[in-house]
């Protein structure tokens, strides 16, 4: 009893720690006014999402970070699947070090990354496009996704594979019956993370496409300028990614 | 739609493989992504080394100098921002580490609600967490409003307390899943039996539970750190004038001066990715001598 009255009591407390905060930015996208030190807005309004929209460009560049990190995570899943089966079943020394170069630009600032990409990307004609955006998003993303899809490969997932091979099933089938059924929820889990994690580029974006703004570089100068838009903005940032969380977990529902 | 019932599908071995054959087909399947690093990664590295020993707009005359790194490592601003940056590495995965622990494993045994609202933040991008941070935390934020004013500073606070509040709040999340995956049902028939066979409960906890834990929690704790190292965006928002982080520097650095400053910001930017990679190899082998 006792117990159970001190979990509702964490609970309570995490969902405040954790959910709450966010819920201001729902009140500030709408405030019109709202003056110090008044705890709740004194007149709402539309006008953050106006400016967002309007001289903000949101539009364009929610659309543009939309097709990157969707084209992005898709290349991102494509490559690192092989890569992970391989990962998943050796050992050894080697695969440390495959592992570890592989994983290293998970370690290192994207926006040291993006700032030396930039250096090439000025002389190819890619910085400022989405291509150029899609390559600085994909060295980022790809040691995220390949991390999360190795232990999709299991065992069991290889031993399921040859038994169906065995039966005579074709690669394709196989594929389509076995192997992605049985590592849906992983892959699903792989890819939120890797739009995530694109969607959510500051550093890369600024360094090889400040001129092409993408949602974060168009966020960051109102947040200390206006707070009303700043917020308006970070709503619409925040969509995709409730969004990919709830496709998400419904993939591993369904996969369970 | 599982096709087949994974539990009757078990066959004794192996059938139909070639000996011999899995070595070469496991080059083919790394090859793409080990070119994507390579390529990509490594000619971003290499990008920036161009880039911190070229005389600006290079191109012309094809010398090379170091100028940038001697006018870099010339400046106290470089040494501030990599002592800040630094410590807020310390203090945010050290903290995020220590909270994950205790969360995991109070959360373990719990429903699976609680772990969700755990995990929220792992999806709420950093910029987003810094938003909220300034409408709660910034001077005249809600907090302010609510408390008539906050007894320390938080954002823009010299001691970077902001920064580190927002990798703590995204960063323990993120640990807690990596501990909660090797907390399940494996570990715990694991601890029951060493109960039964006459463990006492601290014995349990330091030979079962910890070397379960040790490797996921070092490896997270590592990336972590890293993370907070390369902090940019982050630091714009909420940290201080001065000092900056590494990042920061660099990024101020292009900003004073569109062509002296490219060098001294690839300069510092290799510095910090230098620090990363040396801070991954160092926990690699710490995680991996635990296992011998």
């Amino acid at each position: 009893m006792t117990e159970r009255r001190i979990g509702r009591w964490v609970g309570a407390t995490a969902i405040v720690l954790f959910a709450a905060p966010l819920a201001v930015l729902v009140v500030q996208a709408f405030a019109e006014v709202w003056r110090y030190p008044a705890l709740l807005p004194q007149q709402l309004g539309l006008r953050g999402f106006r400016v967002a929209f309007g001289s903000g460009d949101a539009g364009r560049a929610t659309v543009d970070s939309l097709e990157v990190a969707v084209t992005t995570t898709a290349l991102a899943t494509v490559i690192a699947w092989p890569a992970a089966r391989a990962l998943a079943r050796s050992h050894g020394p080697r695969r440390t070090a495959v592992l570890m170069v592989l994983a290293l630009p998970l370690l290192v600032p994207p926006f040291a990354t993006g700032t030396g990409l930039a250096e090439w990307f000025i002389r190819l004609g890619l910085a400022d496009t989405r291509l150029g955006l899609v390559l600085a998003h994909l060295t980022v993303v790809l040691p995220y996704v390949l991390l999360v899809l190795i232990p999709a490969f299991s065992p069991r997932v290889i031993e399921l594979e040859e038994m169906a091979r065995s039966l005579g099933t074709g690669p394709v089938r196989r594929l389509l019956l076995v192997t992605l059924p049985s590592t849906g929820a992983v892959v699903a889990a792989a890819a939120l993370l890797g739009f995530l994690v694109s969607w959510s580029q500051y550093g890369s974006s600024l360094a090889v496409g400040g001129g092409l703004p993408m949602l974060p570089l168009t966020l960051l100068p109102f947040v200390g300028a206006d707070p009303t838009v700043a917020a308006a903005l970070s709503l619409l940032f925040l969509v995709p990614a409730i969004l990919a969380l709830a496709l998400a977990s419904r993939g591993t529902r369904e996969a369970l | 739609m599982a096709v087949l019932d994974r539990r009757s599908a078990r066959p004794a071995s192996p059938v139909g493989r070639r000996p011999g054959a899995r070595g070469s087909s496991d080059v083919v399947r790394l090859l793409p992504a080990l070119l994507v690093t390579v390529v990509l990664f490594g000619g971003a590295l290499v990008g920036a080394v161009k880039q911190s020993v070229e005389p600006p707009l290079g191109g012309a005359v094809s010398t090379w100098s170091l100028d940038s790194w001697r006018a870099m490592f010339s400046d106290p601003g470089f040494w501030d921002a990599l002592r800040f940056s630094t410590q807020l590495a310390l203090i945010a995965s050290l903290a995020s580490a220590g909270i994950a622990l205790l969360a995991a494993t109070w959360l373990r045994s719990r429903g699976r609600g609680l772990k969700t609202i755990f995990s929220v933040p792992v999806t709420v991008p950093h910029l987003l967490v810094a938003v909220v941070a300034v409408s709660w935390l910034a001077p005249g934020g809600i907090a302010d409003r609510a408390l008539g004013s906050l007894p320390i500073g938080i954002v823009h606070a010299r001691s970077g307390l902001g920064i580190i509040l927002v990798y703590v709040y995204k960063e323990t999340p993120f640990l807690v899943l990596l501990l909660l995956a090797v907390m399940g049902r494996t570990l715990r028939r694991r601890e029951e039996a060493a109960a039964v066979l006459g463990a006492s409960p601290g014995q349990v906890l330091r030979w079962v539970v910890w070397p379960a834990v040790r490797r996921p929690l070092l490896i997270g704790t590592m990336i972590v750190a890293a993370f907070v190292f390369g902090a940019f965006e982050v630091p714009l928002l909420l940290g201080p004038n001065y000092p900056p982080t590494l990042a920061t520097y660099a990024f101020q650095a292009t900003q004073a001066s569109a062509l002296s400053g490219q060098g001294k910001a690839a300069a510092s930017l290799l510095v910090a990715a230098g620090a990363s990679v040396v801070i991954g190899f160092a926990i690699m082998r710490l995680a991996r001598a635990g296992d011998d």
